[in-house]
């Protein structure tokens, strides 16, 4: 499995413990799709992922589109820099509407 | 995390050459000399991007590459071919096997690593 | 802007601001829930990003002071009440009216009383003075770590972006491409304004299949690159993405100004001229081409298709803007124009021509023999220097034949007095149409083609076109249509007669072939070979003939002739429909694509478009008896070369069990087998005349001095498949009396 998982009170935490790439896409969706239906609440920690690739961004953004389709709650917390990188790079930040910390010594 | 690149041909210059300059430019390197050398050096660790020959003993470049594409955790990574001016029809048959991108020898390093950033940046 | 991309802004806006209504209109039910705000702020997001990309600077002047606001909402620094919601529905249909003008195509001239009233409706919304609107967002920071990133630099004015479309096909990720590789290398070149990621056609999550790319970019690009440049970066992604790239503003101007400096000295191609500036490259100029040889592909099957101009496709495909194709088209006709003001036509012996062009071949020939020595004694001095005759002389060769072109539409106007005369005499109304006139080939060929042109338009308006009652009758417009068309495809020139007549009778054509003893009564014959009889010798579909076509006989003439040219002839038609007759012919005589042999010292070249196959053979699968060669069922003649030219032996000993090749020759419907010893493969030569003394061999049409200095002979296979065929039938004849 690619991500842990802790459950508490409907919320689900999910920490992806994997690179987001074509090589993982597959599982993954299925993994956190499963996890979306799930729960009500659901916090993906994204502090592991140490790469990320177009197939992850896919990922992000079917996650995101199905939230509100499933009305439900979605949160992607703990960017690590291969994903602000790509989040950046597409100007994607504001779509997901997350905060995003920045790594102490790299903040403006 | 610095990009691994896995190189194989034959000749132990044009390897050494690309190498340096895939280093230079912060790519990890793993090198082959030919396509059945590199399948046994591809043990499951993540390979960013495949630089191979053609013409090479052993194994070719282009039964080499179908391997790869027939590998599941290989298969989706990018092959750049080399191939000189005159194994130009060679490139049709790499392409149908799912070869991406061609460096033409004799190449200059930073021809090579244009071509390999546009598929992985460092 | 370029209207598909456009209209993708425009659908896309349209989208975005009704689910903003939606959202606003559920916000005053639920004024608090997350995903509403987040809908209004994306629609705001998106439409500004998209607007920048653009251009519209008007748009994003506006939408960008509501994203801000919006982004107070969903950070809690600003309450949701009615008030609000409804100024942004203000907001949200002024954004409406603002898009309206793009659609209308009045971006460049807003009217001033809609950008009033943007920045009224501004002012209430952020409770500022209206000159505000065009101030970046000061995006509240919020205290501590969380600070939301903004990036969205918009440093260069948006006119000056170079725009780049992305739409990644299904297998893009699968065959190993990774989409953000291009887009981080694309900052390599410049700075990225904008840029807009689309998931378009992402199915539902339970079908959305993770390994497919659904991915569509929409990038500014601030850059000094070219547009060779920045192509360059989707090199590897051409088989994977469609790839548009629009040149900046001040580019279109730039191209603008290069094409009033190009040079007036020659006639250009269009498209080498818009490759000359840089406003199309090689790679897209391919990518029209070959479309437009897939349209002519099509016309060539079906006269009526019209041909697609290459600045149509080009604009089609958004490669360069219509402006900067009109101007080089005007520019194209200024030249041509400027070119037949200033040209002075000498009148030249054709003979003369004639000897310029031998020369030419001479020189093409020394030129291959000098790099064939300096390759041999490995002169690395020389070779630059040869390299660079080598072009020159190829330029001269091309040159010199170009000496020669005609037009063709002469020869086809010729065809007016006559259509208009024949259709007098059989009291028929026929219209010529003619088309391609402009299409060039070699004079010599054009003197060559007018007879059997002739013979086929007569036959058209004799047999083809039927008379206007009968026309009435059928349902056909009295006014029958001759069609003379030409057209280039591939190193040929196709030349079309067709007619909207009665069309040809299989049936009668069949019957007669089989009176005549031409096929068997259980032959079976396709459509297409049925009609092809008609080009045999002795075939007249007409019982009664007329003085203007004769009985028939001319068809297989016509065959013989075009044979002769090195071209083809093919024959389609429908009953009460028509019948097209199109013909392909190399575009010179000179110069022939051939395949050399060998037999002993001796080299033959066999022209390339009559050479079917070549086998290896054992000389036990000849029957040397008859001269017959029975290759998988397929019995046909055969000929030594080296017995037919008397080539001495230079092997000594048995040579029964010698490999041989046997290369497999086609003329027309017949077919035979040339016996020879080695295979050389495919050269272009040029064909040098036999002196007079010569001229009456046969089976030999020519010579070529190869690079070696060696001379070969040009086969003439057609008289050299008579021979055969003659010799093989006297071998037989003598041993069946035997």
């Amino acid at each position: 499995m690619s991500i842990d998982v802790e459950n508490n009170n409907g919320v689900c935490r999910v920490v992806v413990k994997d690179e987001m790439t074509i090589y993982t896409a597959a599982a993954m969706k299925t993994d956190l799709m499963d996890q979306l239906t799930r729960c009500d609440e659901l916090e993906i920690s994204l502090q592991d992922v140490s790469e990320m690739d177009s197939a992850g961004l896919q990922l992000m953004l079917l996650l995101k589109s199905e939230e509100q389709k499933l009305k439900k709650e979605l949160r992607f917390v703990k960017h690590s820099q291969a994903v602000i990188d790509v989040l950046e790079i597409l100007d994607l930040v504001a779509h997901f509407g997350d905060p995003i910390v920045l790594p102490a010594g790299e903040a403006q | 995390m610095a990009k691994t690149i896995l190189v194989v041909d034959d000749s132990m210059s044009i390897r050494q050459v690309v190498s340096i300059a895939l280093k230079g430019a912060g790519y990890d390197v793993i090198e082959a000399c030919d396509g059945k050398d590199a399948l046994a050096k591809m043990t499951g660790q993540k390979i960013h991007l495949i630089i191979s020959d053609v013409n090479m003993p052993n194994m070719d470049g282009i039964t080499f590459l179908k391997q790869v594409k027939a590998s599941p955790k290989y298969k989706f990574t990018p092959v750049i071919m080399l191939t000189t001016e005159a194994g130009r029809d060679k490139m049709a048959e790499g392409k149908a096997a799912g070869a991406k991108a061609w460096v033409v020898k004799p190449f200059q390093p930073p021809q090579m690593l244009d071509a390999v950033a546009k598929l992985v940046l460092p | 802007m370029v209207d598909d991309m456009k209209l993708t802004f425009l659908q896309e806006s349209e989208e975005l601001l009704q689910q903003m209504e939606d959202a606003l209109l559920a916000m005053e039910e639920a004024p608090d829930d997350e995903e509403h705000l987040n809908s209004v702020f994306r629609a705001m997001h998106t439409i500004k990003g998209a607007a920048g990309i653009f251009g519209y600077d008007f748009i994003v002047s506006f939408t960008h002071p509501v994203e801000t606001v919006m982004d107070q909402v969903r950070s809690g620094n600003r309450s949701v009440d009615s008030d609000l919601v409804a100024l942004l529905l203000e907001c949200k249909d002024h954004t409406a009216n603002l898009v309206q003008t793009v659609a209308s195509d009045n971006e460049d001239n807003v009217p001033a009383e809609l950008l009033e009233n943007g920045c009224e409706i501004l002012a209430r919304l952020t409770g500022e003075g209206s000159e505000n609107n065009s101030v970046k967002g000061a995006t509240p920071s919020v205290a501590g770590a969380s600070s939301p990133i903004e990036a969205e630099p918009q440093k260069a004015t948006p006119n000056d972006n170079w725009v780049i479309a992305l739409d990644f096909k299904q297998d893009a990720l699968r065959n190993g491409l990774d989409p953000l590789s291009f887009i981080r290398y694309l900052q390599r070149l410049g700075e990225i304004v904008n840029i807009i990621t689309f998931t378009h056609d992402m199915p539902a999550a339970n079908e959305m299949d993770p390994e497919t790319c659904y991915l569509s970019f929409r990038i500014a690009l601030h850059s000094d690159s070219n547009k060779d440049e920045i192509e360059s970066v989707f090199e590897f992604a051409v088989d994977d993405c469609d790839i548009r790239i629009l040149p900046p503003h001040s580019k279109q101007i730039t191209y603008l100004e290069l094409l009033e400096d190009v040079e007036p000295e020659s006639v250009q191609r269009l498209g080498d001229i818009l490759v000359g500036i840089g406003a199309v490259t090689q790679q897209e100029l391919e990518g029209a081409l070959n479309e437009q040889e897939a349209i002519i592909d099509e016309a060539v099957a079906n006269p009526e298709q019209k041909v697609k101009p290459l600045g149509e496709i080009l604009v089609e495909r958004n490669v360069v803007a219509k402006p900067v194709v009109e101007k080089a088209l005007k520019k194209q006709e200024d030249n041509r124009e400027k070119a037949s003001r200033d040209a002075q036509y000498i009148r030249v012996d054709a003979n003369r021509l004639g000897q310029l062009i031998n020369l030419v071949g001479e020189l093409v020939i020394s030129n291959a023999a000098v790099k064939l020595m300096v390759d041999k004694y490995e002169i690395q001095e020389a070779q630059e220097v040869v390299a660079g005759v080598d072009n020159l002389v190829e330029d001269i060769r091309d040159h010199a034949l170009q000496l020669r072109m005609v037009q063709i539409g002469d020869t086809f106007s010729r065809f007016r007095r006559v259509v208009r005369d024949v259709s007098k005499e059989l009291n028929k109304d026929i219209k010529l149409v003619i088309t391609g006139g402009e299409a060039e080939l070699d004079k010599t060929v054009v003197e060559k083609i007018n007879d059997p042109l002739t013979h086929l338009v007569r036959n058209s308006l004799d047999h083809g076109i039927e008379s206007p009652e009968e026309r009435l009758a059928k349902g056909k417009p009295a006014q029958g249509v001759l069609r003379l068309n030409a057209l280039h495809d591939s190193g040929h020139i196709v030349i079309q007669i067709a007619d909207d007549g009665a069309g040809l009778n299989v049936e009668k054509i069949r019957a007669k072939a089989e009176a005549i003893g031409l096929v068997k009564p259980d032959q079976v014959l396709s459509h297409r070979e049925t009609l092809r009889l008609i080009f045999e010798p002795g075939l007249s579909t007409k019982t009664q003939a007329s003085n203007l076509s004769g009985r028939g006989v001319g068809m297989d003439v016509v065959r013989r002739n075009i044979d002769a040219l090195r071209g083809t002839v093919e024959v389609d038609s429908s009953v009460d429909k028509g019948t097209v007759v199109t013909i392909h012919l190399p575009l010179t005589l000179a110069i022939i694509d051939g395949f050399m042999v060998g037999v002993s010292g001796e080299r033959y070249v066999i022209p390339l478009s009559m050479v079917e196959e070549c086998v290896e053979i054992d000389n036990h699968q000849l029957d040397e008896q008859r001269s017959y060669v029975n290759l998988r069922g397929d019995v046909m003649p055969f000929l030594r070369l080296r017995e037919f030219f008397d080539v001495p032996d230079d092997e000594v000993g048995d040579h029964s069990d010698r490999r041989e090749s046997l290369v497999v020759v086609r003329f027309g419907r017949t077919k035979a087998g040339l016996v020879v010893d080695q295979l050389f493969g495919e050269l272009q030569t040029v064909i040098k005349p036999l002196g007079k003394l010569f001229q009456g061999l046969k089976g030999i049409s020519g010579a070529t001095v190869l690079g070696s200095g060696d001379i070969a002979l040009i086969l003439d296979v057609q008289g050299v498949i008579g021979l055969a065929s003659q010799r093989g039938g006297h071998k037989q004849g003598l041993v069946d009396h035997a």
